[in-house]
């Protein structure tokens, strides 16, 4: 009997393990799969004008600031809109993308609201599930439609990997660096205009100051953690190279680049495991004098540096690329109200809802018209950012990208930036894993 | 009539019990068992559908999981034997009669009651390479001359996040050795001390044979909670630099994180069928008669 105990015990404990992965079914095994139908065919069940009509719609926000100007703005909509809509934000929090992982839990067990903020890399899990309302139709009517890029409607499209646009662009970040005006004066370098002035600029920033024989300022904040793929995306375009195939030779020099510069020391030591927080701490301490983000971070910037920081798109070598983050809106196919639902999105696309948030937070407007404010002509960052924003783009959105961005990139370059692997087959491995 | 109420009423009584341990821990096991033969990837729902053995196929062919599980053994064989060996001292430390011993003993329990998560963060500060404590005395004392990125590099990320865990786990096994030292009988050590026996003939004659049983559940449990352990590794590495902390819990939790439950349910199960051969043989013999 205590043997028998004994074993059903011990069975019980061990089960713990497969009871954690087991639970992570909960919501994904019923798929319900509704074709997407085109917008327009859905828009007879819409209520008429005059009938009240109440919107969910599910947003995050970086910090309590910005989820005021949310709630003020949904606010000014439900007063303006003059089509008695209503529109109710429920704030969520982005936990390091947990947010697009809820929100697919709450839209496939037939819950979730009926738009959201969203982000492109979680397209393809949603197109996939036909869980998106196609906005082809209501684009093409949408009088709008102009004051956005074309080309940001191109990467929509792109993320979905259809002909159809199924994200309504909302505002973007546009990667550029940032640089110390004064470390750049005292090692005698000038803003850098081409790739190799950026390369050379990074070796000479590197410099042991007090003279103890250590270096107590690099030329480039490295990101080698989650979330570095972007800015080392910059080199392998730099180039020549391109993401459809990492594995040209102009993209392993890319890579190589990105290798020397940790080897010969120009970047921390600390690269392999420095995220976002790192590179930020780092160039705020005086560690680094150039590391690459976007306008999320000018405000701290100018906090602790004032006028003593700087930025310039990241410079073009043969070829030339930054990094575009990203944040859109989207309307689900369950959403009952989709005309209405519609009003909402372009207000924060076009409408007042578009400069409003954009001069709270500082990111780049996608609406021609909000570009030519002064406040974004004149700030040093938003310049940069505009400046950058033509050759933007992002990573190719395939279903394997999540993983690739999270566990891929970060520890195969780890492995070529400590030797373990050259840049050729830590290129093979990318490539590989992107486009299995 | 009265016979019958009896033997129905043991069962009435467990059953709330024994519904929600099949419901919380029976499904989701068997869930993740059929799972493991489904090529079940959330990124690409039309392709569900079982594939047999292929989802093992490619588990053993897969030099990460080999990599992940040799990790594993090393994680859960040097976290928990130290985690043993320093909880051990600690118990007998605290179990002498000192001053302050109260005190002493509340302290001792802190990093068993500070979230992993937290416990992740403030090592990973400790560790920083830039910036981290532990550089800055190593350097003050005159070990280092130039700081360690402990974190960074492939050779000490892994030694490093081991270290924490044991830090973690010290006061688990101190609080339980504690708990059985204060349930021998002082005529034990009388008759021992009566017999001229040493300090280390006491403890391995008489205390640690008393412990038997304190010592192999806790350290079972110990084995089972570190090798699932995922928040101290994640938030310290994320399994990095280059896979290399990373146990296979947490290749697990990064795969289903990646939708690909599959895979993840995979892994899940080969960790049971692993952590089953330990335990298994291991209650077995604690309750073996002597």
């Amino acid at each position: 009997m205590k043997k028998l105990i004994s074993t059903a015990l011990a069975l019980v404990l061990c089960a713990g393990t497969l009871a954690a992965c087991g639970g992570k079914d909960a919501g994904g095994s019923s798929a319900p799969a509704s074709s997407a139908t085109p917008a327009s065919s859905a828009a007879s069940s819409e209520a008429t004008a005059n009938e009240p009509v109440t919107i969910t719609h599910w947003y995050w926000a970086d910090n309590s600031e910005y989820s005021a100007v949310m709630q003020e703005m949904v606010k000014d909509f439900n007063a303006t809109n003059g089509k008695n809509i209503t529109v109710v934000a429920e704030e969520y929090p982005w936990d390091g993308g947990k947010y697009s992982e809820n929100l697919f839990t709450a839209v496939m067990g037939g819950g979730g609201p009926d738009t959201a903020s969203w982000k492109l890399t979680a397209t393809p899990l949603f197109t996939a599930n036909n869980l998106l309302a196609n906005l082809d139709d209501y684009v093409a009517n949408w009088a709008d439609k102009d004051l956005i890029e074309p080309s940001l409607y191109d990467v929509m499209k792109q993320a979905s990997g259809t002909d159809s646009i199924y994200v309504m662009p909302w505002n973007t970040q546009v990667l550029y660096v940032y640089y110390r005006p004064s470390m750049f004066k005292e090692a005698g370098v000038e803003v850098p205009k081409t790739y190799d002035d950026f390369l050379t600029a990074c070796e000479k920033l590197t410099r042991d100051t007090n003279g103890d024989g250590k270096t107590d300022v690099y030329g480039f904040g490295m990101r080698g953690s989650k979330g570095g793929q972007e800015p080392w995306g910059s080199f392998v375009q730099a180039r020549g190279g391109n993401f459809e195939d990492f594995t040209t030779p102009e993209a392993i020099q890319g890579m190589q680049d990105f290798i020397d510069l940790y080897t010969k020391g120009y970047v921390p030591p600390t690269a392999t495991a420095d995220g976002f927080n790192e590179i930020i701490a780092n160039f705020k301490s005086g560690k680094t004098a150039m590391t690459v983000h976007h306008t999320g971070s000018s405000a701290e910037m100018v906090d602790t540096f004032g006028d003593d920081v700087a930025a310039f798109p990241f410079p073009a070598g043969k070829g030339q690329w930054t990094s575009m983050g990203d944040t859109e809106n989207v309307m689900f196919e369950s959403c009952e109200n989709k005309d209405a639902a519609f009003e909402w999105m372009s207000y924060l696309a076009t409408g007042k809802g578009q400069e409003t948030w954009c001069v709270a937070t500082g990111n780049v407007p996608v609406s021609k018209e909000v570009q030519q404010l002064p406040q974004f002509q004149e700030d040093r960052f938003m310049k940069a950012s505009i400046e950058g924003a033509p050759y933007a783009g992002i990573f190719p959105i395939l279903d394997t990208t999540t993983e690739w961005i999270s566990n891929v990139w970060p520890n195969t370059v780890a492995a070529a930036l400590t030797g373990q692997m050259t840049a050729e087959q830590a290129m093979q491995e990318l490539q590989k894993a992107l486009y299995a | 009539m009265q016979k019958k109420k009896m033997t129905i009423w043991p069962y009435l009584l467990i059953a709330p019990a024994l519904i929600i341990v099949l419901a919380v821990v029976f499904v989701p096991a068997v869930n993740a068992i059929l799972m493991s033969f489904q090529n079940y990837d959330l990124r690409r729902p039309n392709q569900i559908g079982f594939v047999g053995f292929d989802n093992y196929v490619a588990v053993f062919q897969d030099p990460i999981f080999w990599r992940s599980l040799w990790k594993t053994i090393l994680w859960v064989v040097f976290g928990v034997g130290f985690q043993f060996v320093f909880g051990f001292a600690l118990a007998l430390l605290l179990n002498k009669n000192f001053k302050g011993r109260g005190i002493a003993r509340a302290v001792s329990l802190i990093p068993w009651v500070t979230p992993g998560v937290l416990i992740g963060l403030m090592w990973r500060w400790i560790y920083d390479g830039n910036y981290g404590v532990l550089n800055d005395l190593l350097q003050k004392v005159g070990i280092i001359s130039d700081n360690i990125p402990f974190l960074a590099q492939q050779t000490t990320a892994f030694p490093s996040v081991i270290v924490t865990i044991i830090w973690q786990g010290i006061p688990f096994f101190a609080l339980m050795l504690l708990a059985g030292l204060q349930g021998i009988p002082g005529e034990l050590y009388e008759a021992a001390d009566i017999d001229g026996a040493t300090y280390f003939q006491k403890l391995f004659q008489v205390t640690i044979p008393s412990l038997k049983n304190t010592i192999f559940v806790t350290t079972l449990l110990r084995i089972i909670w570190v090798a699932n352990s995922v928040d101290v590794i994640f938030n310290m590495t994320e399994g990095g630099p280059a896979y290399s902390s990373q146990t296979l819990s947490v290749y697990i939790f990064n795969k289903g994180n990646s939708l690909n439950l599959g895979y993840a349910s995979t892994m899940s199960v080969l960790l049971t069928l692993l952590l089953s051969l330990v335990a298994v043989p291991y209650l077995r013999n604690m309750f073996k008669k002597d």
